[in-house]
């Protein structure tokens, strides 16, 4: 009759636990910015920047020290490549330069004078490409469409000529317009959801903690026991998250028409114990946290760390293993992992099964962690 | 003077007692630079795991097979029997790429067939995706030249006269200020500047809104006698000081311990110092228009994390949607990046970047905008949590 009477209590008090933290969600401008607000915007203004996915047209400069036709031919073929647009003719290298110098143009293409001659004698002819390395995609783009377009001259040049004795095909896999967006914005959804999670719940264990001096569990029988506290906190961010993670994972690729070839049961089911892993290890942080804005203060910056250590960006086999091995402590980096080769690459819950194992493993860690310090602050508590 | 020397003297009490702004001047941006050196410390990835499918498997594909595994690049990790395997490999994220040998590659290689080799890379990682598939194009070029050459000797032909007949146009690619397209070199250089830019609006904004929350804003303007530009100026001074001699630590890491490309020094100092100038005076603007600690802060973060896509650093640009491209200006990450690749990449003269330094100074208007409603802020609100 007693076991029963607690478990009715504890149950009844973890709703109300519950419900109460919605409320201080609700409640505090602050919570709501980085609960609601940034995680319906953030996604919006990532997608907007990087939606044109790649870059078109990227400007030359052309020093045509030949004038022959068979130049001019040349650079016909390069201009016609959707990646370059051939700015403008310059004089003399001089010329050219300050052209490059101001931003007008990312490269340039000097022709020599023999080049024609050397053709003509049968000989290799050398054009020479200064690619300007403000930006990897410039060069990509400028070197790409130059080097096809000497190929396709080649095989005009030498009709008789044999063809490369050995082809290839190269096929771009799961992003195959090799696009921005595709490529960087999955990771930015999940990572927003952990990076809001702890500063949204550092921010309401502060909070309670300002507002009941400096203890991190409110006075009140309703809160005498550990387990339905967490779990009643929990589950209060998860509502929310719930939400969250659909919008997020579902409605934004679709937006921007971004990949998305993932079941949307896989999904939900690798979005729970992401979002639990994440739930738990930010309220195991956040009752380290005293003042409610010093979450914004710590956490903010560490989102480029985190997403570097997801490997989507640096490649996961070039990480140290010192920082392999401290990746493993966020749930961001089995996140990103997983949900890319989810909903970009089409995997199989059973093919992420590596991820889908840490996460729930880190859920259980932070769980118990979190746990802990909320026992070991009721007992605290208690004895006063 | 007087005064702002005194308010400067109260706050470097308040700094060193706040562990937060330890965290956020001398630690943050210190592991920050640990981090992503130590992380990039290759320059380039190096062996990118690829599976092999040879299913000519003689000793031309073997051979073949050995030539991509000694680049530096790519590394063979696993040889499956059909593409089916490899593909699942790939899915799983084992491997970024698969180099497939077809059926009867030696024999067609031998006999003017024309055999074609497939290289397939995962571009959901675009970075390890061009990688590899530079290597595996280099691969097949070159094997298609030993082949040739190997023909055309036959004939008595010299190789010079091979290769023109081959490849009659080369090119001679010649990539200026960062010729070994080293990553750390083209990230670094903008994310750890960005990472200071970001906690410095975050330290102004919060050493401004703690008065009004802590209710010391009296005491404050008392010691800036009453004036909101002497108390501002010298409440920011020594964190201006600081965070300079922090900003001067990554550029001795990157300049001089890493030996990064800079060409102009003093204009990359001046660049720096007004990065940190605007980036202080964006913070002023912020808490200025919203005086609760947590909206001006909340409104730092999301500006300070933005200018890192934004700048165009990594994504130019001139690829984003003209309005984006016209919001960029509003961040001082942008004008520091622009001015970087003119004076420390490619060493430009100072006239090309001259508008740069004007727009990073043109955010020192921001303050003077909204000094009034500070004042008044100061005075009269307080703090709701």
């Amino acid at each position: 009759m007693q076991l029963r009477k607690i478990i009715k209590k504890g149950f009844a008090d973890l709703f109300i636990i519950w419900s109460r933290e919605i409320k201080y969600v609700y409640k505090d401008i602050g919570v709501v910015i980085f609960f609601i607000v940034v995680p319906l915007i953030y996604p919006i203004i990532y997608g907007f920047i990087y939606n044109p996915e790649t870059i078109r047209e990227v400007s030359l400069v052309v020093v045509e020290e030949s004038h022959s036709s068979i130049a001019r031919e040349f650079i016909r073929k390069i201009n016609a490549s959707p990646d370059v647009n051939v700015y403008v003719y310059a004089a003399n290298m001089d010329e050219a330069k300050k052209i490059v110098d101001r931003k007008e143009a990312y490269g340039i293409l000097q022709i020599p004078s023999e080049f024609s001659r050397k053709l003509h004698r049968g000989e290799q002819s050398e054009v020479i490409l200064y690619l300007d390395m403000s930006g990897l995609l410039f060069y990509k783009a400028i070197l790409l469409a130059t080097t096809e377009a000497s190929l396709q001259m080649g095989k005009e040049i030498n009709v008789n000529a044999e063809d490369m004795p050995i082809q290839y095909e190269a096929i771009s896999m799961y992003n195959t317009q090799n696009g921005f967006a595709s490529f960087l914005v999955p990771g930015i959804l999940m990572l927003v959801i952990q990076q809001t999670l702890l500063l949204g719940v550092g921010m309401l264990a502060a909070t309670s903690r300002e507002k009941n001096r400096g203890k991190l569990i409110p006075p009140g029988s309703t809160h005498e026991g550990a387990s339905r506290i967490v779990f009643g906190k929990a589950l209060a961010y998860f509502t929310i998250y719930i939400f969250v993670c659909i919008w997020a994972l579902a409605v934004v690729p679709r937006i921007f028409n971004l990949i998305q070839i993932a079941r949307p049961g896989n999904l939900l089911l690798f979005a729970l114990p992401y979002l639990s892993a994440c739930i738990f290890l930010t309220m195991a942080i956040s009752t380290f946290v005293r003042g409610r804005e010093t979450p914004m203060m710590i956490f903010v910056f560490t989102s480029l760390p985190l997403l570097f250590l997801s490997g989507i960006s640096w490649p996961a086999s070039a990480i140290p293993d010192f920082w392999r091995y401290f990746s493993y402590l966020f749930p961001s980096t089995f996140g990103i992992q997983g949900f890319v080769k989810l909903n970009s690459m089409g995997a199989t819950l059973h093919n992420v099964a590596w991820e889908y194992r840490m996460l729930w493993l880190q859920a259980g860690i932070y769980f118990l962690v979190t746990s802990a310090i909320y026992m070991y602050n009721v007992h605290r508590d208690k004895g006063r | 003077m007087k005064y702002i020397l005194q308010t400067a003297s109260r706050e470097i009490e308040r700094l060193f007692k706040g562990k937060i702004y330890w965290f956020c001047i001398v630690i943050a941006p210190l592991f920050s630079v640990f981090f992503f050196i130590s992380l990039m410390h290759e320059g380039l990835p190096t062996n990118l795991p690829v599976a092999l499918v040879d299913l000519d498997n003689t000793s031309s594909s073997r051979n073949l097979a050995r030539q991509l595994d000694a680049f530096e690049g790519s590394e063979i990790i696993a040889q499956y029997p059909d593409f089916e395997e490899a593909r699942q490999s790939m899915q799983r994220g084992e491997i970024y790429g698969i180099f497939l040998i077809p059926n009867n590659f030696e024999q067609y290689a031998g006999s003017n067939k024309q055999p074609k080799l497939s290289f397939y890379t995962n571009n959901a990682y675009l970075i390890a995706g061009s990688l590899l598939f530079r290597d595996m194009k280099t691969v097949s070029t070159l094997s298609s030249g030993a082949v040739i050459l190997q023909k055309g000797r036959a004939k008595g032909y010299t190789d010079a006269q091979i290769m023109a007949q081959v490849q009659p146009i080369t090119i001679d690619a010649r990539p200026i200020g960062n010729p070994w397209l080293n990553y750390s070199v083209y990230l670094n250089n903008i994310i750890l500047p960005g990472i200071l830019a970001l906690l410095i609006m975050c330290v102004t904004v919060y050493s401004i809104g703690i008065e009004i929350k802590e209710k010391t804003t009296d005491t404050w303007l008392q010691a800036g006698n009453n004036s909101i530009m002497q108390a501002i100026t010298g409440k920011l001074l020594p964190q201006t000081i600081l965070f300079f001699i922090v900003g001067l630590i990554i550029y001795s890491v990157l300049y001089i311990f890493m030996q990064f490309p800079i060409h102009n020094v003093l204009p990359m100092i001046m660049a720096l110092f007004l990065l940190i100038l605007a980036s202080q005076a964006l913070g002023i603007f912020m808490i200025g228009c919203l005086p609760i600690l947590r909206l001006g802060l909340s409104f730092s973060c999301i500006w300070g994390m933005i200018a890192f896509s934004i700048s165009g650093f990594s994504f130019p640009a001139n690829a984003m949607y003209s309005s984006v491209r016209i919001l960029s200006n509003l961040f001082p990450l942008r004008h520091y990046f622009l001015i970087y690749i003119d004076q420390a990449l490619n060493g430009r003269e100072l006239i090309y970047s001259w508008s740069q330094y004007i727009y990073l100074l043109s955010f020192l208007i921001l303050p003077f905008l909204v000094f009034q409603h500070l004042k008044w802020s100061l005075k009269f609100t307080s703090y709701k949590p």
